[in-house]
């Protein structure tokens, strides 16, 4: 093939031209570097959390300073003073506690360096930062709105339990409402038998529903604060002989929250009826999103919610795909 | 002895029975499932890693000792159990957990021994630093166990689930080794006065170092009870369930000054705080409530333990009368 002036012109031009926008765009951010600072992976939904991150970042060519406190709060200090210290253009953090990561913003608001808080938002002060977090009041409330109108559509009324998180968790305690906004709509279908507190703990998370099993034998609605309790769920249902799949005269209507990789597989098996699914891609979008529009000096909500979605029998086939819970699924079960 | 404080002090030895059978009166009229024969056997089976836990923690208490570190022994090997013997056979399971338990056990009981370090101290740093090194590993990940080990859960021995049948195994052994052997004849005498056991010729150091053991060793298989029965394992396994421990070997009339109370007495202890667990679940309570009669129990099992220190002392001083001179 035979090139003529004007074609080599051309491509010689958009080849310098595309190397050069390259390089301009690498070393935009690549001299730039964003503490990713985690308290601790405990479940999938965090450990898909900072992958997602890590992976986001790296492809606008930031660099990463990742640590985890394993829920230590003085650790967590350290951690980002060590940031500050390195003079990283972002810090997105999750703590454990609300109020103790507040001389850590005031740190960063000194230093006039970014704060995101992913998942989490702290205790309210005077300091600045930004929290991303989920709508859990109405996405459980969508959630568990589904799952009522299963329970009324088969004509009977149902006993219903709800596996509660901390109660020192806001996330928790907004789960817990939105539960009980919907189930409050329906008097006549559901009756809240068990309030089931469980600390995050999966001992007594097991424990306390098999208590409440053996109390009320005829619980056949269920709903957990987060789908990390899936297998205590799961081991005590089979073990009170009420794990049968949707379709089954004995199904436990179930509803999940979160959206983990397993409450997708529970969704397609029949065993689960609805999952309030927080979006994890929309959060982790949103955070860095939110770093970028600080770091250029625009204004940013303290607070920015991730509206979620309830993924359900119904919609599964449409939503499956924003629920991050089937992209992991997928990978581990291709084809 | 005056009338009174032998009352008082007969009321005080009972307490924890007469407690529980305030508790279950109360649970039992609130509801009748509660005194269904299978919810006993529910409790019973909640309470084994527990009991088999507060087994271990008596032999500590019983040399005026104590071990903060059994939770994160519990956490340390249920965690390498789940990371690197996921496909080894429950058997083989349960023996590492034996060892490694075994194992830390002894490293608690040479530094207190041998450094003469305060227990409570030796025992808070271990867990720590047990607890640290269980999230590294684990990268602070919750674990899970396969189906091998989950269903041991729903498997029975001669008829016993079991859950209860190891807590069975381990209370007998526990019996044993307190009741019917020179050494827990000894152990007994170095909890009462350590002075006393020395100067009479004991292996003081070698009884605690064992002691210390026998709490490791129960801590690890009161773990592998535990992850039978939930199936996973989490940066807030174990967390502070060495408290529960300790109330439960107090509520069973075990001292913490050391030389008083009996394995029998802790396994009764840890049924008693199931009960009020499986009470509150029972009857539906208020999820605020629960923190608070909990916290209320281990404050009555410690006040209990005090006052009857207190009435005993005061009850076996001697009194000297002064010779009247005609």
């Amino acid at each position: 093939m035979a090139l003529n002036r004007r074609d080599f012109t051309v491509g010689a031009l958009t080849g310098l031209a595309a190397l050069s926008g390259m390089t301009v765009a690498v070393r935009a951010q690549g001299s730039k570097t964003i503490a990713v600072l985690f308290d601790g992976l405990y479940s999938e939904f965090w450990v898909a959390g900072i992958q997602i991150i890590r992976e986001d970042l790296k492809k606008r060519g930031f660099e990463i300073m990742e640590a985890i406190s394993d829920q230590d709060d003085n650790k967590q200090f350290e951690q980002v003073r060590a940031a500050i210290a390195r003079k990283v253009d972002g810090i997105i953090i999750v703590q454990t506690d609300s109020n103790a990561v507040i001389p850590a913003i005031r740190a960063a608001n000194e230093a006039d360096i970014p704060m995101v808080h992913f998942n989490r938002p702290p205790a309210p002060s005077d300091a600045f930062s930004v929290a991303i977090q989920a709508d859990n009041q109405k996405i459980s409330r969508d959630a568990v709105t589904y799952s009522c109108e299963v329970a009324k559509a088969s004509g009977k009324k149902h006993k219903a339990a709800i596996l509660i998180g901390d109660l020192g968790d806001p996330n928790a305690i907004q789960r817990r409402d939105g539960f009980q906004e919907a189930v409050d709509q329906y008097p006549d279908v559901i009756e809240v038998v068990a309030k089931i507190p469980t600390e995050w703990n999966a001992d007594t998370a097991f424990a306390g529903l098999t208590n409440a099993l053996q109390a009320n034998p005829d619980i056949s609605f269920l709903f957990t604060s987060s789908d990390f309790l899936i297998p205590q769920i799961q081991q005590a249902l089979k073990t009170a002989d009420k794990w049968h799949p949707v379709g089954n005269e004995n199904h436990v209507i179930f509803t999940g929250f979160d959206g983990f990789p397993d409450a997708y597989a529970l969704m397609k098996d029949g065993y689960m009826d609805a999952c309030g699914v927080q979006n994890l891609f929309y959060e982790t979008e949103l955070a860095i999103q939110a770093i970028l529009d600080l770091q250029e000096g625009k204004k940013v909500d303290k607070l920015l919610l991730d509206p979620g979605f309830a993924i359900t029998q119904q919609n599964i086939e449409e939503k499956k795909e924003e629920m991050w819970g089937y992209v992991l699924w997928k990978e581990k079960n291709p084809g | 002895m005056k009338i009174g404080s032998r009352a008082l002090l007969l009321i005080l030895q009972n307490a924890p029975y007469i407690l529980f059978v305030v508790l279950l009166v109360v649970f039992g009229l609130m509801s009748d499932r509660f005194f269904a024969i299978a919810n006993f056997r529910n409790i019973i089976i909640q309470a084994a890693p527990i009991a088999i836990l507060a087994i271990g923690m008596t032999f500590v208490l019983l040399t005026a000792q104590i071990d903060l570190s059994v939770g994160g022994i519990m956490y340390l090997t249920a965690t390498v159990l789940a990371l690197y013997m996921t496909g080894a056979p429950w058997p083989v399971g349960l023996a590492a957990v034996i060892f490694m338990g075994g194992f830390i056990g002894a490293l608690n009981g040479v530094v207190v021994t041998r450094l003469g370090v305060a227990s409570f101290i030796v025992t808070l740093a271990t867990l720590f630093i047990l607890r640290g090194i269980a999230m590294y590993l684990s990268n602070t990940r919750t674990l899970m166990f396969g189906d091998e080990i989950l269903t041991l859960n729903r498997a029975t021995v001669l008829g016993i689930p079991s859950a209860i049948f190891a807590f069975l195994v381990v209370f007998a052994v526990a019996w044993v080794i307190l009741h019917q052997t020179p050494f827990g004849r000894q152990v007994y005498a170095v909890g009462g006065d350590p002075e006393a056991a020395r100067k009479a010729g004991l292996p003081v150091a070698r009884i605690v170092f064992f002691c210390f053991v026998i709490a490791g060793i129960c801590a690890g298989v009161g773990g592998f009870v535990s992850i039978t029965q939930i199936g996973a394992v989490g940066p807030k396994y174990g967390d502070q369930i060495e408290f529960s421990a300790i109330a439960a070997a107090v509520l069973g009339g075990v001292s913490l000054f050391g030389g008083r109370g009996s394995v029998a007495g802790t396994v009764f202890g840890a049924i008693l705080i199931k009960s009020v667990q499986n009470g509150l679940n029972i009857i539906n309570a208020d999820p605020y409530i629960y923190p608070l009669v909990t916290a209320a129990i281990i404050f009555l099992a410690v006040a209990i333990d005090g006052l009857r220190t207190r009435i005993i002392e005061r009850l076996e001083r001697r009194t000297i009368r002064p010779v009247s001179v005609e």
